[in-house]
């Protein structure tokens, strides 16, 4: 029982090859707008997410500050952080990891968005706002499980905060905003019904997950699992050179991303492909560019690559095809080829 | 944790740091509304909808960049109506021992824009505030023991995706101007999109930089515009071509005329002009009637002409689903208490008749099919797959399940007031019995005023029991629906089922919007199939209904008792389930489960459902020459609410809303 609070070792997860690259990527680059993960039960969803905290790089914030500003960043303080930015004042800068905030599904909607402070109301006769998850999610990992059953009004909330990077109270007698912007991880089996397409919108990729069909690759799902649960610590130590080694390529991926440029033919591609699959408005374009880059800086290169755009529209557009029947989770992406060879054939004549 | 202390804050955010307002590519249309808004406030604001995705948002919040002395005053929809209205100020009142008033977002949104992003999700109960506030100009309190009032103009702006509902129409009219958005189908306008996206994320405060003398330029053009603005004459001509217009465009009220000359005003005001020109009323005309233009009343269309050689006279079928409306609506204005009154009809009356209209009826169908019974076999051997037709907006059915429990109080059709803790906090209220729910907000302003008399406990606070208030909540309360088609032979004949089809779509949307859930349940060859099981996902249902081929017997009787097993199973899972059966069907049936007629037992089957509390419709399909009436009579067996077809589409507004919202072109 002494290493009960050991997790899973996201490196020993057997497959499900997307779901952690989706993972990854994001981690990389906390832009892309989060991942769902659709599947069904016992597809490591729930695992890989968590296992993503030991991962997690350690950044610079604002000791003190219950958003966990960053000290270089003031488009994206809290109104008190900004305030001293203005005014020229110095932080104390401390170093936090990044972290999975979970979201469960009966939370209440005070205690997402943060409520009046009760206790500190009676005792005081003034109002003070008390923070909620929205709150502690802000630069960290926000988690949903089974997000397909959160409520609506909380659906509702959630999409507003993802779309603006801004949490916004006005109830309770309390007028507040400060920032939320966070990494959107849902999880969830579509045999328990959908998501709004809106919310489903907000999900930069969608990743759908099947039990791994490889005997072989099974048969190790299996062992692992058994090797976990006799001894958690020995099973993580198995494990902690290849987290090591994840961890410093998530480093130095995060790094080579600054670098990363993207040719006008890439963008082409992007256009072309949202153009021809009629996806909703300009998200997909925006995310597919992104997505890809991410991926060439996973790589090690510094130019987004054909191959790259096709991986990310494959994690990219599934959620966004039109009228699409997603039970299956297989999808054509024949048509995403076609044009990306056109086009790159296109401009090789050029070049 | 450090916890922060509350501030009010003037503006919602730093503007400094944000996507400028003109360097959103494209959306013209979009830019145009708002601009004229900001020049001429009179408008009365603007709806925007459309797809995700489409700087919807990014536009408006935005627009305090360029307005010269106007904020965007986001109203967030999960806020409680204390904060929208105001409300009494708990700091203030228990320091000076007297009730304070403390401003709410109305207050904050006078003479300047409030935005609604969402719209269509905004709870009931605070749209009502707003319109109230909206028409009159003032914002009225009575309420915690204050009363005051304060004068509260803004221009309202909303964004909202049409796939998740639309707005009612009194809502609708008091946005000035509705511009449908899409997104750009322009390569070369969406390469450019990604670029300054991008460009904006990676190096956000150069790039700001570079869009500042855009903004200031826009903002001079602006102001000028202002200026202008009182100068701009308005000619008789103008008067006599708005009115044709709008007179044309068949708008309720004068409403649509007032704005589209204010806007017209201050289109000839930002290019300078002082006079209005024809091209301003057609540009202004885009803007004002899109959400307003209705389609010519009376149109003759509903009757059915191939209905006149038919024996019964056409009204009595109508005048007898009018009164089924009746009976099933009662049910349901007992709780909600709208127009209960109009139930003039003795019922009684229509019955012996109509049932014996029935009967014949009945007997007809008999014959028919023993008659021709090649026709039908012809059909019932071949498969095919039709495709879906029209879909169309479902006007409002009611078809909301009643629960008795949950439902007393002041239940709203779409929402209902919950008494458990769950759903969206809305308001408080005096609690009735004992309290389980505390709104604590408005438990603190009740005891403020006393603060000062009462007896000092060593706390900041005394609260005592007649200053509890408990929390009113509000919970979208989805029923759920199993659709039962008739997907027989028959149906396969003259693209019926391609209405049926399209019919079906747009209950599904309906169901959607709801957010109901839904089960499909096909019947056709010697049984019934579950297509789908009860889901959320009304694209896979979509998706069942498109492939579902149509061919073979029609075992009714069979299609119901598997829409009725879906539910009883999904009532297993979940006991307040609130099901509705929907059967679309001509009522017709020629293979039986057991021995004996398939009608007879098809009215069995729909009696023991209703017996067991199921809420059921049934939606007619039948187009025939000669109507049997068969649905009808089922309907009657099983108190069902009956529909015709035709009957479901809602009214012509919305309907011209929904196309324009689909196609931008005006």
């Amino acid at each position: 029982m002494k290493n009960i609070n050991i997790i899973y070792p996201f490196t020993g997860i057997v497959g499900q090859e997307t779901m952690k690259k989706a993972l990854i990527l994001n981690i990389i680059n906390p832009l892309l707008g989060g991942v769902l993960i659709r599947g069904e039960k016992g597809t490591a969803k729930s695992t890989a997410v968590r296992a993503l905290a030991d991962l997690l790089p350690s950044r610079s914030q604002v000791e003190g500050c219950p958003f966990g500003c960053d000290p270089r960043e003031p488009a994206n303080m809290c109104s008190d952080c900004l305030e001293k930015y203005e005014n020229k004042e110095t932080f104390v800068e401390v170093f936090g990891r990044m972290k999975v905030v979970d979201l469960p599904v009966s939370a209440t909607e005070d205690r997402v968005v943060g409520t009046l402070d009760i206790e500190h109301a009676i005792k005081k006769g003034e109002k003070k706002f008390e923070p909620g998850i929205l709150a502690q999610a802000n630069r960290n990992i926000l988690y949903v499980d089974e997000v397909n059953l959160l409520d609506d009004h909380i659906v509702d909330v959630l999409l507003d905060s993802a779309a603006m990077g801004v949490n916004t109270i006005e109830r309770e007698g309390v007028s507040f905003f400060h920032p939320s912007r966070f990494i959107l991880v849902g999880t969830m089996n579509p045999e328990e019904g959908d998501l709004r397409p809106q919310l489903l919108d907000r999900f930069g990729m969608v990743v759908d997950v099947i039990g791994e069909r490889n005997p072989d690759q099974r048969i190790d799902v299996i062992k692992n699992r058994l090797a976990y649960e006799k001894d958690k610590e020995a099973f993580a130590n198995l494990f902690t050179a290849d987290q090591q080694d994840l961890r410093d390529r998530i480093l130095k991926a995060k790094k080579l991303l600054e670098k990363v440029s993207y040719g006008d033919e890439m963008l082409e591609m992007a256009v072309k492909i949202s153009i021809a699959l009629d996806v909703d408005g300009h998200r997909a374009d925006i995310a597919m560019i992104k997505t890809a880059m991410t991926i060439a800086a996973f790589k090690g290169q510094t130019e987004v690559a054909p191959a790259d755009m096709q991986e990310a529209a494959e994690l990219v557009l599934p959620h966004r095809l039109r009228r699409t029947p997603f039970e299956e989770g297989i999808y054509n992406f024949d048509q995403v080829e076609q044009i990306i060879n056109a086009v790159g054939s296109a401009q090789d004549v050029v070049v | 944790m450090n916890k922060k202390t509350l501030k009010h804050i003037g503006h919602q955010d730093k503007p400094a740091y944000r996507f400028p307002f003109v360097a959103v590519m494209g959306q013209e249309m979009v830019k145009k509304a708002l601009l004229l808004n900001l020049v001429n406030p009179l408008i009365g604001g603007v709806l925007l909808a459309g797809e995700k995705g489409t700087a919807k948002s990014t536009l408006v919040r935005n627009l305090g960049q360029i307005a010269p002395d106007m904020e965007v005053v986001d109203l967030p929809l999960n806020a409680t109506e204390d904060r929208v209205i105001g409300s009494i100020d708990i700091e203030k009142t228990i320091s000076q021992g007297k009730r304070a008033f403390g401003s709410g977002i109305l207050k904050k949104a006078h003479g300047n824009i409030l935005y609604i992003d969402e719209v269509n999700l905004l709870s009931e109960h605070i749209v009502n505030s707003i319109l109230e506030v909206a028409a009159s100009g003032v914002n009225h309190i009575e309420r915690e023991g204050i009363s005051f009032e304060h004068p509260a103009r803004f221009v309202l702006i909303g964004t909202m995706n049409p796939e998740e509902g639309f707005l009612r129409s009194q809502f609708l009219d008091r946005f000035g101007l509705y511009v449908a958005v899409e997104g750009s189908k322009n390569p070369v306008e969406r390469k450019e999109i990604v670029k300054r996206r991008l460009a904006f994320e990676h190096h956000t405060a150069s790039f700001i930089k570079t869009w500042e003398g855009d903004t200031e330029m826009l903002k001079n053009q602006i102001k000028e515009a202002r200026k202008n603005l009182g100068a701009v004459k308005i000619s008789e001509t103008v008067f006599k071509l708005t009115a044709d217009i709008v007179n044309e465009a068949y708008c309720a009220g004068n409403r649509a005329e007032l704005v589209m000359i204010e806007t017209a005003r201050a289109l000839a005001a930002l290019a300078g002009r002082q006079n209005i020109n024809i091209d301003d009323i057609k540009e202004a005309a885009q803007l004002v009637l899109p959400h307003r233009k209705r389609e010519k009343p009376n149109d003759p269309q509903e009757s059915q002409p191939d209905d006149q050689n038919d024996e019964e006279p056409e009204e009595q079928p109508e005048e007898n689903q009018e009164e089924d409306q009746n009976d099933s609506d009662k049910e349901d204005e007992a709780d909600s208490g709208e127009d209960s009154a109009d139930q003039t009809e003795p019922e009684a009356s229509e019955s012996p008749d109509d049932t014996d209209a029935d009967d014949t009826d009945v007997d007809d169908s008999d014959k028919e099919e023993s008659e021709l019974p090649q026709q039908p076999e012809l059909s019932e051997i071949l498969d095919q797959i039709d495709a879906i037709g029209r879909t169309f907006m479902i006007k409002n059915l009611n078809i909301k399940a009643v629960d008795r429990k949950k439902r007393k109080g002041e239940g709203k059709r779409l929402k209902t007031k919950t008494d458990t803790k769950k759903g969206q906090y809305i308001k408080s209220a005096i609690p009735r019995n004992t309290i389980n729910d505390l709104a604590f907000d408005a438990t603190l302003r009740a005891a403020a005023p006393y603060q000062r008399v009462r007896e000092d406990n060593g706390l900041a606070l005394i609260i005592k029991t007649e200053d509890l208030r408990e929390k009113l909540r509000e919970k979208r309360t989805g029923s759920t629906i199993v659709f039962v088609v008739d997907a027989s032979g028959s149906m396969g004949a003259k693209k019926r089922m391609e209405t049926v089809k399209g019919a079906a779509v747009s209950l599904l949307t309906d169901a959607y919007q709801k957010r109901d859930r839904v089960g499909l349940v096909s019947f056709r060859k010697k049984d019934a199939e579950v297509l789908l099981n009860i889901t959320r996902s009304v694209d896979m249902a979509e998706k069942c209904l498109r492939d579902l081929p149509t061919g073979g017997k029609t075992p009714l009787a069979a299609g119901l008792q598997k829409g009725y097993e879906v539910i009883k199973n999904e009532q297993r899972k979940n006991q307040d389930l609130l099901p509705i059966l929907v059967l679309v069907s001509d009522g017709r049936t020629n293979a039986a489960l057991r021995e004996g007629d398939p009608f007879t037992e098809a009215l069995e089957m729909g009696k023991r459902i209703a017996g067991e509390g199921v809420q059921t419709i049934v939606v007619d399909t039948e187009v025939d020459f000669i109507k049997l009436g068969l649905a009808k009579k089922l309907a009657v067996a099983m108190g069902a609410r009956y529909y015709r077809i035709e009957d479901l589409e809602a009214d012509v507004l919305a309907e011209a809303v929904r196309d324009l919202s689909k196609e931008s072109s005006f």
